[in-house]
């Protein structure tokens, strides 16, 4: 009786584990909302989120209950914010707690309106980013939507706009995208940021109702419509002027410009919204090193030190995530750094279909000292990725040089002559008499 | 010109008549030496410092005969026997054998 028990015990534990799996490949995600109808009129959005194993927490972004950690460890790996009215969070959470999620490797997406607030401006510029001001949206009075009210601020977005980048934006595709909703300036210093998404050159950024009095903060192709961060932790930053550009409307609805009779009967949105919330939400685009591996050609192990000249084969393996799992990653343009201080080696490794490795034989130049092997491989949308193998370089040993050379004869013949002189002068000197006088037999 | 001959000349006549013939035995062996080292460096010059540990050997072992080589004729020299009182020209000797031991060695090694 007492072992069914332990064995009911067990199945019950494989199944605690299994569910611990299954939340695993999704990873927690907090959502944040101005109010619950938020829910529902980004219905489409999140329940694609859910559908890809994403369990979603929907709280109300001034909840009292609001905290991102529990002692110490964070109980989400996403946050989304969609909730560009919020005056202030709720509970411990704070702008200063939301920038340590992401540098403690947390994922963020922020969605903005023309109507954001101060609190959504700071998470911004945490991040990169500046908000435009209050009441400020982007207008464009060539490329907007015919169901526009009249203010020209359902713009229609050009997809050749969006970043070339098709592990975050998806595949080309030519299907107007709708945005309603307020226009970013990018830090132009900050190289991690990109701008996903770009106004059109006739677009700009301003209170739709109020006569234009100043130069607009963001004019034309500067205006940032969507931009992204990713972090020197890998953590990812997306952040949306407009809310209205995920909901269930700008997925569903017809696009034709106002000036142009050509209709599209849905929105690209659906694809790009669900690419970069893929990309965000670490469904792709991320890489990691597998395994490193590195020996003299002709053997199998590493040694322990490597001789200068010698012919060495290095090999490394990196993978894709692919759903739940990894994959090999293919590409043609990782390179290897045989680094002393100075890259001495600078090589492009070559991917071998059979082992799914890249790998690379090359000599050691004739410099010894200590190296390391470095495969930085930076590229736009996927995870940095950043791998070092240090291995000493000595001289060659003292039996290890060239002998016998022929142009060395002459030196070789002169050192014996050497020898040999001393050998006949002290044969000379000391069998020599100075001045023989007369023996005493004489 | 004609002092220069002369002093030439006198240089000669008082070398082959006062020089004692165990010193002139090291000075031709001296010769010997000096000549080697600059056919030697000549060919280095003409060939390039390729070998440079082999030219290295062979040219220094032909600089330290030489210098080893004047250290014995000092001290043997009978004229300087003031300066080298405590050393008999066995003990020179000896003392130029052993350099050369150490010297060959250290050049065998060098040479490649």
């Amino acid at each position: 009786m007492s072992s069914s028990r332990f064995i009911g015990r067990i199945s019950a534990f494989a199944i605690l584990v299994a569910l611990a799996n299954f939340v695993q490949a999704g990873g927690n995600t907090l959502v944040l909302l101005d109010n619950l109808a938020i829910k529902e009129t980004h219905s489409i959005f999140f329940k694609s989120l859910q559908e890809r194993g994403h369990v979603l927490t929907f709280k109300s972004a001034d909840d009292a209950s609001l905290s991102l950690t529990k002692y110490g460890e964070y109980l989400y790996e996403h946050l989304i914010i969609f909730a560009p009215s919020v005056d202030e969070l709720g509970g411990s959470l704070s702008v200063e707690g939301i920038s340590e999620f992401v540098d403690g490797g947390g994922n963020l997406l922020v969605a903005a309106s023309s109507s954001s607030s101060d609190l959504i401006r700071e998470i911004a510029s945490e991040c990169g980013f500046e908000v435009d001001d209050d009441g400020a949206a982007v207008i464009d009075h060539l490329n907007y939507d015919v169901k526009d009210a009249g203010k020209h601020t359902l713009v229609v977005a050009n997809p050749a706009n969006l970043i070339d980048a098709p592990v975050i934006v998806g595949p080309k595709s030519s299907t107007p995208l709708l945005y309603q909703g307020t226009g970013l300036v990018v830090d132009r210093e900050n190289p991690l940021v990109l701008t996903l998404l770009s106004a059109d050159s006739s677009a700009y950024s301003y209170n739709p109702d109020n006569a234009i009095g100043e130069y607009p903060h963001a004019v034309g192709k500067n205006t940032a419509l969507i931009a992204a961060l990713q972090a020197r932790n890998n953590a990812r930053v997306v952040f949306s002027g407009s809310l209205y550009f995920f909901s269930d409307e700008a997925f569903s609805s017809p696009v034709q410009k106002a000036l142009d009779n050509k209709k599209h009967q849905v929105s690209g949105n659906l694809q790009v919204a669900t690419a970069i919330s893929r990309w965000v939400l670490r469904e792709s685009g991320v890489l990691r090193v597998k395994s490193v591996a590195h020996h003299k050609k002709g053997e199998v192990a590493p040694p322990a030190s490597y001789t200068i000249m010698e012919t060495v084969v290095y090999s490394i393996g990196i993978e894709q995530l692919d759903g739940n799992k990894w994959v090999p990653y293919k590409a043609n343009d990782v390179q290897l750094e045989f680094v002393r201080i100075d890259p001495f080696v600078r090589t492009t490794l070559n991917y071998k279909q059979a082992s799914g490795l890249y790998e690379v034989t090359f000599k050691i130049p004739d410099v010894y000292g200590v190296f390391q092997f470095k495969v930085d491989y930076n590229r736009i949308g996927y995870t940095r990725v950043f791998s070092t193998t240090q291995v000493s370089v000595r001289p060659l040993e003292h039996t290890q040089y060239e002998r016998f050379i022929l142009s060395a004869y002459p030196y070789y013949s002169s050192a014996f002559s050497m020898m040999a002189g001393v050998v006949l002068l002290s044969f000379i000197y000391l069998h020599y008499k100075e001045d023989p006088k007369k023996s005493k037999s004489e | 010109m004609a002092n220069l001959s002369s002093v030439v000349a006198k240089f000669y006549n008082e070398y082959t008549v006062h020089t004692p013939k165990k010193l002139k035995i090291i000075d031709s062996y001296l010769l010997y030496v000096l000549l080697t080292g600059i056919i030697q460096f000549a060919y280095c010059c003409l060939v390039g410092t390729f070998p440079f540990n082999s030219f290295l050997s062979g040219f220094i072992s032909t600089v330290s005969c030489f210098v080893l080589g004047v250290c014995l004729r000092l001290q043997v020299n009978p004229e300087n026997k003031a300066q080298f009182f405590s050393v008999s020209p066995e003990r020179a000797f000896a003392d130029f054998i052993f350099a050369h031991v150490i010297l060959h060695l250290v050049v065998m090694n060098f040479i490649g």
